[in-house]
């Protein structure tokens, strides 16, 4: 997945500058910054998302498999099937069932029979790391899942349509402790299949489960590298300045 | 984030630095009595280096813990994490100094009542003159962030091993004397300690060295085939 020159607006206001980066495949990738800086909105330009917004628009190409997303004929609910998103606070449907919010995404895009949204119910949950607890109670609402249990249920969701790219903002950071534990864990798993790109306030996070680290600060990209340089020996200045607390 | 506990962390890895600081002058004292004691069989200074241990002991320990406190509950990143993590290893190498000169400050007393050698007393003064100033040296590179100057701590180094090396003919020259033998062989080892005190000062300017590029490579490698024993 490759940005190129990509900015953004709401309405008046820039949020995204010029910003340039090529994720690597089956790696995570992790967005830091401070409040205000443009992650969620880089990362929700990554599968057109953005435009959801009523006076926000994009300038810029999202090149993904060498295609840009933004091209005129391509269909957004396609972009969005194959890079998947899962949000800051768990959004599962509180009172479907919890097998039917795994195949939530499934039954939209439609032309799957039962036996098989089963199946691909069956192997997002696996995948979510959520099947050995929930297998005797799929027909319980979604909604009486733990915060943690909720949100690997909406990873799962993400999964079962089959995305190349799974896009996370800020996953963790409604959860516990142990929750965001098994969150991370499960990051770790996922990037032998997927491609993960995470926004994250929390640097110890980034740390731990991304490969790969961007600093962006005002819209701009400001440093770019492998985790353990950006966490060791970041290059810029401002980069060393907001890991190590001085501002931000 | 730049909050109040932020900058708290910051004042207390500069209150470390200095700490860390004084403990290499600390140390770097304690080498220079110690040889000036054995040579001079002064044995009141013999004991206050012995003493004096218990000061630099207790202040590695004080550091350490507070270097463990601060990676604990700080989880330090960046220019942060290299000057943690130099602090730790440049700490640990000046409690060995401290011990190499209890050691020769020991090796002093147990040789009170043996004939010495004059020619072996200079070389041991000339090695200590050198790895005093070496850890003097690497106190003062560290404090300035001075990478050119650390740099030469292994240039500085090079005669002291010489002198190491050329000690054990100068002891075999005194076989025909057991007790002036025997003082000679101990005499061997207080230069050896010599040499390890001068190797330390070569190992913080390692360890400052990756503090000022973020990149870690040992000066000299005793492993190498063209490092002679």
């Amino acid at each position: 997945m490759e940005v190129s020159d990509l900015s953004a607006w709401f309405g008046s206001n820039q949020a995204l500058s010029g910003v340039n980066v090529s994720a690597q495949p089956e790696a995570v990738t992790a967005i830091i910054g401070p409040s205000g800086c443009g992650k969620s909105t880089l990362v929700r330009c990554l599968n057109r998302m953005h435009e959801e917004v009523r006076g926000a628009r994009v300038r810029g190409k999202v090149l993904f498999n060498g295609h840009d997303i933004y091209d005129r004929d391509v269909d957004p609910v396609e972009v969005r099937r194959r890079i998947g998103m899962v949000f800051q606070k768990p959004n599962p449907f509180p009172t479907m069932s919890i097998m039917d919010n795994a195949v939530a995404g499934l039954k939209l895009v439609g032309g799957v029979g039962r036996q098989e949204l089963r199946e691909r119910g069956e192997r997002a949950l696996r995948a979510a790391g959520l099947w050995d607890e929930v297998k005797d109670r799929l027909n319980h609402p979604g909604g009486r899942l733990s915060g943690g249990q909720q949100q690997r249920l909406c990873i799962a969701r993400a999964l079962a349509v089959e995305p190349e790219v799974l896009l996370m903002d800020e996953p963790a950071s409604s959860l516990d402790p142990a929750s965001t534990l098994r969150i991370e864990e499960l990051i770790e798993e996922l990037k032998r299949e997927y491609t993960v790109i995470i926004v994250t306030h929390n640097m110890q996070q980034a740390a731990r489960v991304a490969d790969w680290t961007l600093f962006l600060l005002d819209g701009r990209v400001v440093e770019y590298g492998p985790t353990e340089r950006i966490f060791t020996n970041p290059t810029d200045k401002r980069t060393e300045d907001y890991v190590t607390g001085r501002f931000g | 984030m730049s909050t109040e506990l932020r900058h708290r962390f910051h004042q207390e890895l500069d209150a470390l630095e200095s700490e860390v600081e004084e403990l290499g002058l600390l140390a770097a004292e304690a080498v220079r009595q110690a040889v000036d004691a054995l040579v001079h069989r002064d044995d009141g200074r013999i004991q206050r280096v012995i003493d004096g241990d218990d000061d630099i002991d207790a202040r590695y320990m004080d550091v350490e813990r507070r270097i463990l406190d601060l990676l604990a509950t700080q989880t330090p990143v960046a220019s942060d994490l290299r000057l943690v993590s130099a602090l730790m290893h440049i700490n640990l190498h000046l409690e060995r100094v401290g011990d190499q000169a209890v050691n020769i400050a020991k090796l002093a007393r147990a040789t009170a009542a043996l004939p010495q050698q004059e020619t072996i007393l200079i070389r041991l003064q000339e090695m200590a003159d050198v790895v005093v100033r070496m850890i003097r040296t690497a106190i003062e590179a560290f404090t300035r962030r001075d990478l050119e100057l650390c740099q030469k701590l292994p240039l500085m180094d090079d005669p002291v091993d010489d002198l190491n090396r050329g000690m054990y003919r100068q002891v075999v020259a005194l076989a025909a004397d057991p007790a002036a033998l025997e003082w000679g062989i101990r005499m061997n080892v207080v230069a050896r300690q010599l040499e390890r005190v001068g190797d330390n000062a070569v190992d913080i300017g390692e360890q400052i060295a990756f503090l000022l590029t973020g990149q870690f490579r040992e000066f000299t490698d005793a492993s190498h085939p063209d490092t002679p024993l």
